[in-house]
């Protein structure tokens, strides 16, 4: 797959951060404005609801004594009189908080009894009963109580008479009752603020979780698992996301598995033209021929040949793509594998005109036989074949040095080997040390491929006396725990 | 590299080398027969298995080249029959690379060697010679490969008209090798093979008898050669 030219820009790839839209942002600020704005409002119509009743009873407090009032004015003789002694009075005043003012009036207005300047506010008496009203007395705000009632009753040729009895007192028991109301409400709102947030925070990282679990289940996922994910918590609404999400791991397998088939199909198919192309050469290399076409022939082999070795490798790595899935790890003595690989491989050698030599040692893995005899026909591949003729090629299985625990095949030649700095890089597909040969470039990736697969590593290493290649692959301990099914490292 | 024959298989004046190739692919079944009519041998080709049973009772083939994948019948089924009639004909086997397995179900269901396709002319050209060596080996009490002859009911061993003296270990060892053209033998397979007479041998006397006998079977145009750490393979020179 090609990098795109804007994710070539910008490393960190198209989703970063802060372009994302997040859900918990968007539940916080669904809860948290609404919340801001509500409680306060909340808090206000709970101070208004609890003061308001708390306002009438001082106020009716008040409109009692103006009730008193009413009691205390006589009609004597047609005369209206109100005596109210000192003691009456002080009575009257009393109040913890407040300043108390109160005045009684005859129908005409003239003041019977009290503080006169009382009679100045609120304008003329209203047929209405009772009523309040605030006001300002002797620079200080005042609440007064106003009541009137028939004290001259009516007769012929004369109208009712309507005394009144205002009282007036501060503000201040007010001012507490108010102050009062508002802690409360204030110290409410808060604490239901938090209770709120808190709650919601939680109820919000709770709900992500899952997701979150899930996320990171998935990261930790190899290329190879592609298989559905099934967890029993992941919430209902994102089970179509989970869901979609193995529909295209399972059709990312298919896929998968279908370009794998095609390409063991298609090496498969080659075969069969390869091996013709290749006696067919090789038939017409013996034929008399003029000269000039010696040549000509003998590179029109090399090709075949190499084009028979590439056919080759690409069949057995899909073959080992399918083991590696499909049987299970058993275990094998390097020592026979190399020895069941003498009959095929003296052969080869003797054919090429190189020394093929055996030191063999008993040495026991696990792991696929298929691929172990792969790994090492490849190696062999590779070391006759770049060697060339009068070499020398070795083939060690045994304890690896130094610890001798682990065991290990090599494969040694004497040829023009690979320089150090160029080591890493042959291990990559494709890449041949000899471009006028048969290589393909495949060997040595498949040979990694192949040790990782088995757990364990190659490494390039100086041949005999430093010159020619040694090709060593060291396996894991048996006794450590092997690792079916993965890659494991890279190596 | 394929090269023309060097010795004639039929060292008596007998018939030629008859094989019988068992190919379904027109392509692969020319070039192949053509590759081994370049020895001198003659060659019938048949693209199915359901005749081989058959042709092979009614005509003396000294090979069968069977490949595994055929329309039909296939390779195994064709091999079967074959045996099932007695026959021990040898019966060299082609293979898929990708199907290593089928080498060892070959080699029980009575094959006597096997080739991975695609092949080269010279391997199949060796194989088959050697196994055709073999089956004349087989037949009589004479062991050949090229100017050496093995009478082992005589026990007595000629390079062309002139007998070849061998000592009692060596004798077995040569015999051992030639019972085995054309294949790796290994020293531990050389020492369980004639330890039987003669008691056990060590690697080194093993070593002292082959270096005598190679001296003894250049005169025939044979060598030994020497497989470092593994064993022997007799041919020709």
């Amino acid at each position: 797959m090609t990098a795109t030219v804007s994710s070539a820009r910008d490393p960190r790839g198209p989703l970063q951060a802060h372009a994302r839209p997040s859900i918990r942002r968007t539940l916080l600020l669904w809860l948290v404005v609404p919340l801001a704005l509500l409680v306060p409002c909340t808090a206000f119509v709970f101070y208004r609801l609890a003061l308001a009743p708390a306002l009438d009873s001082l106020d009716h407090a008040l409109d009692g004594t103006a009730l008193a009032l009413e009691r205390l004015v006589r009609l004597d003789d047609g005369a209206l009189t109100l005596v109210v002694s000192r003691e009456l009075d002080s009575a009257l005043r009393a109040d913890r908080f407040d300043e108390v003012h109160w005045v009684a009036l005859a129908p005409a207005g003239q003041v019977l009894a009290g503080d006169g300047a009382l009679a100045t506010l609120g304008g003329p008496p209203s047929p209405v009963d009772w009523r309040f009203f605030d006001a300002t007395y002797n620079d200080k705000p005042v609440r007064v109580a106003l009541h009137s009632w028939t004290c001259v009753p009516a007769s012929p040729g004369h109208d009712a008479g309507l005394c009144e009895a205002r009282v007036s007192e501060t503000l201040n028991k007010r001012h507490g009752v108010a102050q009062q109301v508002l802690a409360a409400a204030t110290s409410a709102m808060v604490v239901e603020a938090l209770v709120l947030a808190v709650l919601g925070w939680f109820a919000i990282a709770r709900s992500l979780k899952p997701v979150e679990s899930l996320s990171k289940d998935i990261e930790l996922r190899s290329p190879e698992h592609l298989g559905p994910v099934i967890r029993p918590d992941i919430p209902r609404e994102v089970a179509p996301l989970v869901s979609a999400l193995n529909g295209l791991f399972a059709r990312v397998v298919t896929a998968s598995a279908a370009e794998k088939a095609f390409i063991a199909d298609a090496a498969h198919q080659l075969r069969t033209p390869l091996t013709v192309l290749r006696t067919e050469t090789e038939l017409a290399l013996l034929e008399s021929h003029p000269p000039q076409l010696e040549e000509l022939l003998r590179r029109l082999h090399i090709a075949t040949t190499r084009a028979a070795r590439l056919a080759n490798q690409l069949l057995s790595q899909a073959r080992a793509e399918h083991d590696r899935h499909n049987s299970s790890m058993e275990r094998f003595d390097l020592k026979q594998i190399a020895s069941e690989a003498a009959e095929e491989w003296v052969a080869r050698s003797v054919d090429a005109g190189v020394d093929l030599g055996f030191e063999l040692e008993s040495a026991r893995v696990e792991g696929h036989g298929f691929l172990l005899r792969e790994m090492l026909a490849n190696l062999l591949d590779n070391a006759i074949n770049y060697a060339g003729n009068g070499a020398r090629v070795t083939i060690r299985t045994g304890p690896a040095p130094p610890g001798r625990t682990c065991a290990m095949l090599e494969v040694e030649d004497n040829g023009p080997g690979i320089p150090p700095e160029d080591r890493e890089r042959a291990f990559e597909r494709f890449q041949r040390g000899n471009a006028g040969g048969t290589g393909s470039g495949l060997g040595l990736s498949i040979v990694r491929d192949i040790a990782g697969h088995h757990g364990a590593t190659a490494e390039l290493l100086d041949g005999p006396g430093g010159v020619g290649l040694k090709v060593r692959i060291t396996f894991a301990p048996l006794d450590a725990p092997a690792r079916p099914g993965k890659s494991g490292a890279r190596s | 590299m394929i090269h023309r024959p060097k010795s004639p298989i039929a060292p008596f004046g007998v018939q030629p080398v008859r094989i019988l190739l068992v190919e379904d692919d027109p392509l692969l079944s020319d070039s192949t027969a053509r590759a081994l009519r370049s020895q001198g041998w003659v060659v019938d080709c048949t693209e199915r298995g359901e005749p081989v049973a058959v042709s092979v009772r009614q005509d003396p083939y000294d090979l069968l080249i069977l490949d595994v994948g055929l329309a039909g019948i296939d390779g195994f089924e064709t091999l079967r029959r074959v045996r099932a009639q007695g026959s021990d004909l040898p019966v060299l086997m082609l293979t898929a690379r990708d199907a290593i397995e089928d080498r060892v179900r070959g080699l029980e269901s009575g094959a006597d060697d096997y080739l991975v396709k695609p092949f080269a002319l010279s391997e199949l050209v060796a194989r088959s010679r050697a196994l055709v060596r073999r089956n004349q080996a087989r037949g009589g009490s004479v062991l050949s490969l090229g100017n050496l002859r093995m009478d082992l009911e005589a026990r007595r061993a000629y390079i062309g008209d002139q007998e070849l003296a061998l000592a009692g270990r060596e004798w077995s060892i040569l015999q051992f090798m030639l019972s085995r053209t054309g294949k790796i033998v290994a020293k531990e397979q050389i020492i369980a093979a004639i330890s039987n007479w003669d008691g056990t041998t060590s690697d080194n006397a093993i070593e002292v008898h082959v270096s005598r006998l190679r001296s003894k079977l250049e005169p025939a145009g044979l060598k030994i050669r020497t497989i470092r750490g593994f064993g022997y393979l007799l041919e020709e020179a």
